[in-house]
């Protein structure tokens, strides 16, 4: 977990694709978060699907609300 | 640097947009970024907008402060389903222009019914990473600039986009080919994106259209992958493309989602 100006960022696992533009990730500490995605992420067309690593950018007003900032190769 | 201070947003701190570079702009609570704004120009010149915000009122003053740094027409994308987001852009003055499709494209050809589709007389399908470099840049070339003088560029996923210094052909080997006795006619670039490759771009030259070029580049690529082990592949269409969108309706591909291209003038 990494502690930055922008918020709590955690590694973590997507477990399911909502229908809503949300996902569900499983994080490292075995915490689950609903999340979007980012607007650089969409605005380069990468798809985000079950079982992606992914770096969640935690929600400084709600710890079970997330962003998706980052996905990982493998 | 340009600032922009507000009244206090749902947090009750006061909130202050700050542009911290060329291409970002940040907003704070206190010492917390409650929202990021992010912009970028295509190729094609277009600018891009994008902004993460944790509530409304960040969104808004982030917003304001990049309306009134940028100059216009603007463009955005968002999810469809994201009403909400759709929503928030819509208030400051952004109108859809266009929708993507993403497609689920199957593999298997008993799903896809491929696996009897043969290329036109006269045209063979060279796999990817035998296709003869000068030739698919000719190919490539040439389907530009038809594009370029019927529809143009900007109704087009991003995908497709010339790179900077005009390169468009970055890695031959991901190209499959229909040849022609003398020329290439049609092409089809697939990225192996972990697990879901990504058909780029299809594209058939405008004199050999209609005739089941692309369907066969089609049964081709995915036959490929198929016997990989790949079940599924993804793809983006433009709405309007009406032909594309046959294409891939017609082989069982699924709309999964669906973008957004808002502009504000």
């Amino acid at each position: 977990m990494t502690r930055t100006a922008k918020g709590i960022e955690v590694e973590g696992t997507v477990v399911d694709c909502l229908r809503n533009a949300t996902f569900t990730v499983e994080l490292q500490n075995g915490h689950t978060v609903l999340a979007h995605i980012s607007g650089k992420i969409r605005k380069n067309y990468i798809k985000i699907l079950p079982q992606d690593r992914v770096l969640v950018e935690l929600s400084p007003y709600d710890l079970t609300r997330g962003r998706i900032i980052f996905r990982y190769r493998s | 640097m340009n600032t922009a201070h507000f009244p206090a947003g749902t947090d009750e701190r006061p909130v202050v947009v700050t542009r911290v570079a060329e291409q970002e702009w940040h907003a704070l609570a206190g010492d917390h970024v409650v929202g990021c704004g992010d912009v970028s120009r295509r190729p094609d010149g277009r600018i891009f907008v994008s902004i993460d915000a944790w509530h409304g009122a960040a969104f808004g003053r982030l917003v304001q402060a990049m309306l009134a740094d940028l100059p216009r027409p603007l463009y955005t994308l968002v999810d469809e389903a994201d009403r909400d987001a759709k929503s928030r852009w819509e208030r400051v003055g952004f109108t859809t222009r266009r929708r993507e499709w993403e497609y689920f494209v199957p593999t298997d050809p008993r799903v896809t019914r491929l696996d009897a589709v043969r290329p036109p007389a006269g045209v063979t399908i060279v796999p990817a990473g035998e296709a003869e470099e000068g030739p698919l840049r000719a190919l490539d070339r040439a389907l530009r600039e038809e594009v370029e003088a019927t529809v143009g560029w900007q109704a087009m996923p991003a995908e497709v986009l010339p790179r900077p210094h005009g390169v468009t052909v970055v890695d031959p080997s991901k190209y499959a080919v229909a040849a022609a006795s003398d020329q290439y006619v049609g092409l089809v670039r697939v990225a192996p994106v972990t697990r879901l490759p990504r058909i780029g771009l299809i594209a058939v030259r405008a004199g050999w259209r209609r005739r089941g070029t692309a369907r066969a580049l089609l049964a081709h690529v995915l036959g490929s992958l198929h016997r990989t082990g790949i079940e599924r592949a993804a793809a983006e269409v433009t709405e309007s493309n009406a032909a594309a969108t046959a294409l891939f309706d017609g082989i069982g591909a699924q709309r999964a989602s669906s973008n957004l291209e808002l502009v504000c003038r």
